[in-house]
């Protein structure tokens, strides 16, 4: 028996608590992230079987069913539930459940083992769903707890139910297992994508989309979320620059707005106006676009926070297509951080003749607004006249800005410019560029972020998915200029943000708004901890351990000499521990001390001790070699044996003070070998 | 030491049994107190440790797919705890001085009892399991700086020596994770007397042949009752009686006969049908009749003579001679 197997005691009552508030522990971080029935269900099991008294548990056969029938119940529940299963959230939501399961049949410390397990896997899974510091926060107590529950398993059931000791003692343990994880943790090489395949599920998808229908974006505005923070090189934009260009949406069925489905590669047309160099902090959103300001300047390159550090360019992040979109090779699964520069402005060169027929698309539907366009276009001498006039016509008109605009069906663009007349960014966005078009005019729309916030504490700023804008952009002489009809409608929305824009009484994200400053700060102060948590913590993936490696000097170290450090990391730390154990131990034991400096003398003195040679042999020894020295050798012998092992006659520190002074009865080293 | 003073170039053979001896401790090559240092203790998972360890490995691929880093944080932080464990387990065990104290006596088919010494000059220990050969294993806790005498059993199953064998000191505190252990083999060993007769023989008293010179006082005894007969009773102490009427074979006992009384136990005078297990059963049980009432014997066994004694040394260096008398060579 090489591994030695789990005693075969029935689970005492003390293991099932331990088990059952790991469990407990583990499954609390899901609870939001699941279906109800499956948060109630998995851990309703474990309260349940605590409830049961231990003398009424089901019958062993019926136990022995209950785990195959319960899991493949819960398993078809989940199958109908999600509509698949083979996928990470349907598995997560099985684990949970199993993992209750498996508490209400646990009878061995053997089924204890393997809920530990299962436990602590499902302690992971919560990651899935977010990596924020409290979700970190709430793994401490689970992992302490896991400690306690294997100690409790490895005790015997009689043990005693003190459930602070086996705390502290992993806390102990923990303490020593740290310097060995942080190092790990800076160490392990980190891939650059995933293993096996793309995990098509991963994270929810927040953010914008490469759909734009009424109500998109507005829903997105009501998100507190970060969507990516931003540190400036040099001083920031103003805020009515602040246009970051995200997906390019020139294809319209009349309801919904979307991307091209495979983008041309374009290039960067020569540019004039402020550069402005930056690095964003791009939450995963599970998308392609990295964004930028208008324009682009050049290609998203990862971020070295040391710049006379780089020394070798980088590759480029992201491809630059015809109609100024940044997109990366595969959806953004993690924290990404690049530099970018951007001239800032509001126009560039097309691409080509082509992109006029692309953006001249219309479908037939909303008769009155392209009636209306090509009335108004018929009224005014040239195109830019006919823009100016439409402009004036949406600032004249009684349109409100609104982010909760009523609903619209049929024809939307007609219902809302000629009935509603209520609407958001989308909305004017949208029945602009349709507008445009009717009028032969080449447009289209761009979503993206406006505006973005300073943070004081830290200096850089943040743009959330409140900031979520869709503006327009149309043709002429082969010029992409920048046109925002929301601005004609609502000009404090570009200047002061979505906040300053809304009427009062709109349901505004809270730190939208302009009131509340203390607990806006308080929110401010928090998202720098935040900021520097997904920096340092989160996003700490390939890019920033190539540059610590390169801080550390360790370019270009090949992969088995990591493996080698990581060995002998290990060896030093567990070294290190043992030895620091050691001192702690034999430190505080005067006895030993004594009697090792005794030994080391009689030694040098030509009399080393006998590794098999217990004290009072040692002392005899040495009494027949220096027989005028007989009484204290005898003395000392006799005294360090009752110390260590003996019945200790009188108390501890009389007879500690009796050895030390038969030791320093004894003559010099030089002495004694001169005496034989 | 110099060079010289070490035996030339140890043979293959030789230096394979020294590894052998060294890693497995085949041989009760220890003295005195032994320290369990990192040369003796080993340390494997267990299996809720390997179960953990694939745990951890599938939550690092899982990591590495979904690049979680708080995912890997949370594996390292584990495994940092189960390394730590590892280290925990090894000084559980390490620094033990244990030392062999004592080995007890029983009948063959009884338990042997053996008392080791483990003192702990260190930390407190827990959940040491000292182990013998075969038997039951011991769990005991060692406070700070203790001393704890440990008694094991091992069962003998035949008379003669029993050796304690190689005893394994384990532990797999504090996690259960890992289990580590070291093997001490001490030269100790208990000794198996042969198992005594039951019910126990009359025992030899004043018998025709046996000892003559009391079977006049032996006539004196009352008659105490009849018992069933045993094959091997004096013909002279047969209820001839009985077996006239036809009731059966009986042996009769006398009372009044213990206390004062020599007794001079022969191998040579046991009926010729005994085999030499049997005839050391029967003298097993003389000599505990014999001490029960306090009565001086005399052993003669070929190639051993005990002098007339009595005591607890007397019976014991006797029954040391029955345990160890060589058994019969298979014909």
């Amino acid at each position: 028996m090489i591994f030695a197997r789990a005693p075969a005691t029935p689970l005492s009552r003390s293991q099932l608590a331990w088990l059952a508030a790991l469990v407990v522990l583990t499954q609390l971080p899901l609870w939001l992230q699941l279906p109800p029935w499956i948060a109630v269900t998995g851990s309703g099991l474990v309260v349940a079987r605590l409830l049961l008294p231990a003398d009424r548990l089901p019958p062993a056969h019926l136990r022995r069913w209950l785990l195959p029938v319960l899991a493949l119940a819960v398993a078809i529940g989940i199958r109908s539930s999600f509509g698949y299963f083979l996928a990470r959230d349907p598995c997560v939501a099985f684990l949970y459940a199993l993992v209750g399961i498996k508490f209400l049949e646990a009878t061995s410390p053997r089924d204890g083992g393997l809920l530990v397990c299962l436990s602590l896997f499902l302690a992971l899974t919560q990651f899935f769903y977010g990596q924020t510091i409290a979700a970190a926060a709430l793994t401490f107590p689970a992992v302490l707890v896991l400690g306690g529950a294997l100690a409790a398993l490895r005790d015997t059931p009689s043990g005693t139910s003190d459930w602070k000791a086996p705390l502290a003692a992993t806390a102990r343990m923990l303490v020593e297992g740290i310097p060995l994880a942080a190092l790990l943790f800076i160490l392990f090489p980190r891939l650059a994508g995933p293993l096996w395949g793309t995990p098509t599920d991963a994270g929810a998808r927040s953010g914008l989309s490469d759909r734009m229908a009424p109500g998109t974006i507005s829903e997105l505005s009501l998100s507190d979320s970060v969507a990516f923070r931003v540190d400036f090189i040099g001083p920031p934009p103003p805020p009515a620059q602040r246009y970051w260009r995200g997906p390019v949406l020139s294809r319209f069925d009349g309801l919904e707005w979307s991307a091209r489905p495979q983008p041309r590669i374009g290039v960067f047309a020569p540019r004039r106006g402020r550069a402005i160099e930056y690095t964003v902090t791009l939450e995963p959103h599970n998308r392609l676009w990295l964004f930028a300001l208008e324009h682009p300047a050049s290609l998203p390159r990862p971020a070295v926070d040391e710049i006379l550090l780089s020394a070798a360019p980088a590759r480029p992040l992201a491809v630059l297509t015809y109609d100024e979109q940044l997109l990366a090779a595969g959806p953004v699964t993690q924290t990404l951080r690049y530099t970018q520069r951007s001239t800032l402005g509001d126009r560039f060169a097309a691409a080509g003749e082509e992109e006029r027929a692309d953006n001249l698309q219309l479908p037939r539907n909303n008769p009155r607004t392209l009636a209306f366009a090509r009335d108004l276009r018929s009224r005014v001498a040239s195109d830019r006249a006919f823009i100016a006039e439409l402009l004036a016509w949406f600032h004249d008109e009684a349109f409100v800005y609104t982010l909760a605009p009523p609903p619209l069906e049929g024809d939307t663009v007609d219902a809302f410019l000629f009935d509603t007349r209520r609407g958001f960014c989308e909305h004017y966005a949208s029945a602009f560029v349709v507008m445009l078009r009717a009028a032969g005019i080449p447009a289209r729309v761009v979503t993206g972020y406006q505006g973005g916030e300073i943070n004081p504490n830290g200096d850089y700023m943040i743009v959330r998915n409140s900031d979520a804008h869709a503006w327009s952009e149309a043709l002429f002489d082969g010029t992409w200029l920048r046109f925002d009809p929301t601005a004609a409608v609502a000009p404090s929305r570009i200047e002061r943000g979505l906040g300053a824009a809304l009427p009062l009484g709109e349901p505004v994200p809270y730190l939208a708004r302009l009131d509340m400053t203390w607990l806006k700060n308080l929110r401010l102060h928090w998202d720098a901890v935040n900021y520097q948590w997904q920096r340092g913590i989160v996003g700490f993936n390939i890019e920033r351990q190539r540059d610590l490696w390169r801080d550390l000097g360790l370019e270009g170290v090949r992969g088995w000499l990591i493996v080698a450090l990581a060995a002998g990391v290990l060896t030093v730390w567990g070294a290190a521990f043992l030895w620091f154990g050691h001192w702690l131990v034999h430190r505080r034991d005067p006895v030993v001390a004594i009697w090792a400096r005794l030994c080391r003398r009689l030694a040098r003195a030509g009399l080393p001790r006998r590794s098999d040679e217990g004290p009072l042999a040692y002392a005899q020894r040495a009494a027949t070699r220096w027989p005028q020295w007989k009484e204290p050798l005898r003395k000392i012998g006799e005294t360090y044996a009752m110390l260590r092992y003996g019945p200790i006659a009188g108390t501890r520190g009389e007879l500690i003070s009796a050895l030390r002074a038969s030791v320093a009865s004894l003559p010099e080293v030089r002495t004694l070998r001169g005496l034989v | 030491m110099s060079s010289a003073l070490q035996p030339s170039a140890p043979s293959a053979q030789s230096w394979a049994r020294r590894w052998r001896q060294r890693l497995w401790r085949i041989a009760p090559a220890d003295r005195g107190p032994v320290v369990l240092r990192h040369r003796r203790i080993y340390i494997l998972p267990t299996r809720r440790g390997l179960a953990l360890l694939a745990t951890l490995a599938t939550m690092l691929l899982t990591s590495m797919n979904y690049a979680l880093s708080l995912g890997y944080a949370l594996t390292f932080l584990v495994a940092g705890l189960v390394a730590s464990a590892l280290l925990q387990t090894f000084r559980n065990l390490a620094g033990i001085a244990a030392s062999p104290v004592a080995a007890g006596e029983a009948f063959a088919g009884g338990e042997v009892t053996f008392t080791l010494s483990l003192a702990n000059a260190g930390a407190a220990r827990r959940g040491i399991v000292v182990m013998p050969g075969s038997g039951r294993s011991v769990t005991v806790d060692l406070p700070a700086g203790a001393t704890r005498q440990v008694q094991v059993t091992i069962i003998a199953a035949r008379r003669g020596r029993v050796a304690l064998g190689r005893v394994t000191l384990s532990t797999d505190f504090p996690l259960g994770l890992w289990r580590g252990w070291a093997y001490v083999h001490f030269p100790l060993a208990g000794i198996a007397y042969p198992t005594p007769e039951a019910p126990p023989p009359q025992l030899p008293v004043g018998l025709d042949g046996f000892d003559v010179r009391r079977s006049a006082r032996v006539a004196d005894a009352e008659l105490a009752g009849l018992r069933d007969y045993h094959p091997g009773d004096p013909l002279n102490r047969i209820a001839w009686k009985a077996v006239a009427r036809g009731a059966g074979w009986y042996t009769k006992q006398f009372e009044g006969t213990g206390g004062s009384g020599t007794l001079e136990l022969h191998w040579a005078e046991l009926p010729p049908t005994l085999d030499t297990e049997a005839r050391l059963s029967r003298l097993s049980a003389w000599i505990l009749t014999s001490e029960r009432e306090a009565r001086a014997f005399s052993l003669a066994l070929p190639g051993t003579n005990l002098p007339v004694g009595s005591g607890t040394g007397h019976r014991r260096a006797a029954l040391t001679a029955l345990a160890l008398f060589p058994a019969e060579r298979a014909p």
